[in-house]
């Protein structure tokens, strides 16, 4: 019930849906140093392995990505559904296919830890009106860094960029130079940030040396709303004038080729954003909704009960349901009543069961 | 008392009906939440219990409180640790702090498990429920100590304990230990977790308090014939 990790994670297929596969450990660290539900690592630390179920979404998302024309400007793809539902596991699913392929995986855990809770806002150097988030762009360029070790030297710049008077990149050097730069030197992180975004949206389609670009964002709708953040005045800040999220919306806009934007809607980060909102229309507004206009909607429902099942029994295996009541039929009966079959809280749950 | 009262009693209701609380007439009786009973089909039951049903047919019926559940995973014993841990009310609180706990100690024991070799799997215990329960067990003290007046002055006396008694002194000291002597800044269900697998395994402050108590008693033997009861 648990397949092996590499070799079948491309050839994954209907048969195998409700089934788990392994994630070898050495891969966490690099392809999710960031992406994971903060539960899912829990889960991963106690159960010393990591396994993800083969879900509909997933391999619906997996097969559109093998069978796109790559030639043609990006396809996006969003994934929405209630909360708990375990989009942002389908993402990482998605993800761990792309980077397993040999694509360039862009990911952003959650865009609304850009938009709050920011305690540094300087106003960018390259733009008068916009600001910079020092923290969040550095600590996003280090999570870069290992997601896309090889990466690094093999694109090449094909601009000069000027820092400060005395700093600047010319062309040709590799991007991990720029990367480093970017981690070293905390103040124009943003600026590096949208750099390198600029690069690799210029080369991604490109025939000599082309590489496939994955750009997964989790909590889209974040950079369409309002932000808690405030200028020095208490005026509030639009998310415009935020260097990393103007960075990022032109990198979903579907004007370059070669790759693919997989973006997740999120309530449970969302600002101004009533708790019973799922839908793309209510979490996007207008304007997001306007702006990723031509997507592919992948609905991701609760589990059935086929799903339900492989997860029971998964628990059961991993000694993870210890109640002996829990084991029985009417213990089932009961974590089905009271979950709903939702997967978050199954597994709430039956951490305390 | 109580017996004599009901034969006087008739079924009445009071003008103000007051419904959900903890004083009734004594002629109301009791709530079964387990399921079982309700599925014995009629031909099985004893004749007490048939009695019993009639009973219930006539008799008006006490409400059942709201931490009272018909699951399966309703554990008297938590129940009461929850309403002792609870504060100004708070039960949701409490119980999540239970939750917590609970899932701690899994956690730490199922990652113990799954990394311990193949011959000490079989030791390990993941269960907390069952953590838990052998915790409280050890932390119960078997003969408690009493302060009876003779002559002018008091006289700390051995007495043996009710079981009720036994269980909430263990409880009170498993708390008042975790709230008082443990770092400020760790959170409740870490300490309470891991005072409860110190106490699963016999270490730990908690038991050392019951060996004191024991010691204690033992020490004042000489004065145990002042127990008069």
């Amino acid at each position: 019930r648990c397949l092996s990790g590499l070799s079948k994670n491309a050839c994954q297929s209907e048969q195998h849906l409700g089934q788990y596969y392994t994630v070898p450990p050495s891969h966490f660290h690099t392809v999710f140093p960031h992406g994971l539900p903060p539960r899912y690592q829990q889960q991963v630390k106690s159960f010393n392995e990591g396994c993800v179920m083969v879900r509909q979404p997933a391999l619906e998302l997996i097969s559109h990505l093998k069978r796109a024309d790559y030639s043609k400007p990006t396809l996006r793809y969003l994934l929405y559904g209630v909360k708990g539902s375990g989009k942002t596991m389908s993402l990482c699913h998605a993800v761990h296919y792309c980077s397993k392929q040999g694509w360039l995986v862009l990911h952003i855990p959650d865009a609304h830890l850009w938009v709050k809770n920011c305690k540094e806002l300087l106003p960018s150097s390259y733009h008068a009106s916009r600001f910079d988030q020092p923290i969040q762009a550095s600590n996003w360029l280090r999570n870069f860094r290992t997601t896309n070790e090889h990466f690094l030297s093999k694109i090449k710049l094909r601009q000069r960029y000027v820092w400060t008077k005395r700093e600047s990149t010319e062309e040709g050097r590799p991007l991990g130079e720029l990367v480093d730069m970017g981690v070293s030197r905390v103040k124009s992180s943003s600026d590096v940030v949208g750099a390198v975004l600029k690069e690799l949206r210029l080369q991604a389609g490109g025939t000599e040396g082309g590489f496939r670009l994955a750009v997964a964002v989790d909590g889209v709708n974040g950079l369409w709303g309002r932000t808690t953040l405030k200028k020095e005045d208490k005026s509030p800040v639009a998310p415009e004038e935020l260097t990393l999220v103007h960075n990022l919306r032109k990198m979903i806009n579907n004007d370059w080729c070669g790759g693919a934007v997989i973006a997740t809607l999120s309530q449970t980060g969302s600002l101004y954003a009533p708790s019973s909102a799922y839908l793309p229309q209510e979490l996007l507004g207008e304007e997001g909704f306007d702006s990723m206009d031509p997507f592919i909607p992948v609905p991701v429902s609760l589990y059935s009960e086929k799903e339900f099942e492989s997860c029971y029994l998964y628990y059961l295996d991993r000694h993870w349901l210890q109640h002996p009541h829990s084991q029985t039929e009417e213990g089932k009966k009961e974590l089905i009543f009271l979950s709903n079959r939702n997967p978050s809280v199954l597994e709430r749950l039956c951490a305390f069961l | 008392m109580a017996a004599s009262v009901t034969g006087l009693l008739k079924p009445w209701t009071p003008r103000v009906l007051l419904v959900r609380w903890s004083r009734y007439n004594p002629y109301y009786l009791e709530p079964e939440p387990r399921k079982e009973v309700y599925h014995i089909p009629e031909t099985e039951l004893t004749p007490e219990q048939k009695e019993e049903r009639e009973l219930k047919s006539v008799r008006p019926i006490k409400a059942a409180t709201n931490s009272v559940t018909s699951s399966v995973f309703n554990d008297p014993v938590l129940s009461k640790f929850v309403n002792m841990m609870m504060k100004d009310g708070d039960k949701i609180i409490a119980k999540g702090i239970i939750t917590q706990t609970l899932e701690n100690m899994k956690r730490k024991q199922v990652e113990k498990y799954h990394k311990a070799p193949e011959g000490k799997k079989a030791e390990i215990e993941c269960n907390p429920y069952t953590i838990f329960h052998h915790a409280l067990e050890n932390c119960k003290p078997v003969i408690g100590l009493a302060s009876i007046q003779k002559g002018g002055k008091f006289y700390q006396v051995p007495i043996p304990l009710t079981d009720n008694r036994r269980r909430f002194l263990a409880m009170k000291w498993m708390i008042t230990e975790c709230r008082d002597n443990k770092h400020r800044r760790t959170l409740m269900y870490e300490k309470l977790s891991q005072e409860l697998l110190a106490a699963f395994s016999k270490e730990g402050n908690v038991v050392k308090r019951k060996h004191e108590l024991h010691k204690m008693a033992e020490s004042n033997r000489a004065y145990a014939h002042y127990r008069w009861w």
